[in-house]
């Protein structure tokens, strides 16, 4: 029950879940600080894990917090996913910890869906688990990526980017260049070769990969720069009488643009790998956000998406 | 040494260490025997989750031995390789 619009906006969004979508949900949380629940089931705790609170350790000491228990109903079968906007890596810790990883998988990753106007979005692995990877790792995220790719967008034969300086095989950290010589090699694979941070919008593959660290910067770069656009766009219009004219012209244009890549269009972030389906909102989420995420949530928990990770990570075991 | 589950008698090092070795393995998708005592946890790509989820793993394993075994999250900043982690544990039992 964390965010920063946190309780109201994510209660409201759970009950337009519940009323626009037909789906259930559960709010988990803390009673005395959710105020009214709108008629929907509420698990009780007694245990809140902040925003600043150290995520691996706080999961350890707050056992009867609003995170943990959440990921323990997924764990235990009481529910199909598990959504937050609260504290990240709390969010990722107790998922990791109370779900379990996918057998194979070496670390989870974040899985950003980047808005693609026209087409689906862009998948960027990974946008934020892991600072420092191996080039091990990071085709695992590409294989991981590549399934979700295919089973949440139904993309028989997803592109695969490899984030880099230039698209020659030659540029880029030895991290990158070790990956992109793994990547080459991988058979049965849709591998596109190296791209460059302005191929992430629009892109030219269906899943970009890269480790947390860049990938975050990537994506934060990203929000940076649309949320600037938007906002001088929206400044110049509102400059003098004939460019408002101009405005009411080009609104109803811009605006499909705008709800394209509105970050709570897409819901939030999934975590790839583990024995259970999460999901990781925006701080900032509000009730529309709120919704998406459980529409998301639901809809990957249809498409079976963590059975076909494990077949990926693992092709023995179906 | 190996004590059986249950069992009060406190294990000994060897059999800690080979209980460190098999869960990181476990956590880090190696084998026990790509493991020495002298790897550093950040050398291997234990990042701190994954020591989290070591610590936990040690929690549950080590119970069956000294129920309510419980390791201080303030103290897993001092343990940077497998054998530093052996010698916390074993210093641990030995004060159960």
């Amino acid at each position: 029950m964390g965010g920063d619009f946190a309780p109201s906006e994510i209660i409201a969004g759970a009950r337009r879940a519940v009323d626009e979508l037909g789906l259930e949900v559960i709010l988990v949380g803390v009673p005395e600080l959710m105020g009214d629940p709108l008629g929907l089931e509420v698990f009780a705790c007694t245990e809140v894990i902040a925003m600043d609170d150290e995520p691996g350790g706080s999961v350890r000491k707050k056992k009867d917090s609003s995170l943990v228990r959440a990921a323990e109903l997924v764990r235990d079968g009481k529910a199909s996913a598990m959504v937050s906007a609260g504290n990240t890596g709390a969010t990722m810790a107790s998922a990791l910890l109370r779900m379990g990883r996918l057998p194979g998988v070496v670390r989870p990753c974040i899985a950003t869906p980047i808005p693609n106007p026209g087409g689906s979005p862009c998948i960027l692995v990974d946008a934020g688990a892991n600072s420092e990877c191996t080039p091990e790792m990071l085709v695992q995220f590409a294989q991981m990526g590549s399934a979700f790719a295919k089973a949440r967008y139904g993309i028989e034969s997803p592109k695969v980017g490899l984030l880099s300086i230039g698209e020659e095989s030659t540029k880029g950290t030895p991290l990158v260049k070790e990956t992109h010589e793994l990547l080459a090699a991988l058979s049965d694979f849709n591998f596109f070769g190296n791209v460059e941070g302005r191929d992430l919008i629009p892109s030219p593959v269906d899943v970009v990969v890269t480790d947390g660290f860049t990938g975050n910067v990537a994506l934060k770069t990203l929000e940076g720069a649309l949320k600037y656009i938007f906002g001088a766009v929206l400044g110049v219009i509102n400059t003098n009488d004939a460019t408002k004219a101009a405005g009411d012209v080009l609104f109803e244009h811009l605006l499909p643009i705008a709800g394209e890549l509105t970050p709570d269009k897409q819901g939030g972030a999934m975590l790839l790998g583990l024995e259970g389906i999460c999901i990781i909102s925006h701080g900032s989420s509000n009730a529309t956000a709120i919704m998406n995420a459980l529409r998301v949530a639901s809809e990957m928990d249809k498409a079976g998406v963590v059975e076909k990770l494990r077949l990926t990570i693992r092709p023995d075991q179906g | 040494m190996s004590a059986d589950a249950g069992s009060s008698t406190p294990l000994d090092r060897a059999a800690i260490l080979n209980i460190v070795k098999e869960q990181l393995a476990e956590i880090l998708e190696k084998t026990p025997s790509d493991i020495s005592e002298t790897d550093s946890f950040t050398e291997m790509g234990a990042d701190s989750l994954a020591l989290i989820e070591l610590v936990e793993a040690l929690e549950e394993k080590l119970a069956t031995y000294v129920p309510g075994f419980h390791i201080d999250d303030e103290d897993l900043e001092n343990l940077g390789c497998v054998n530093d982690a052996v010698d916390y544990v074993a210093a641990k039992l030995q004060s159960a």
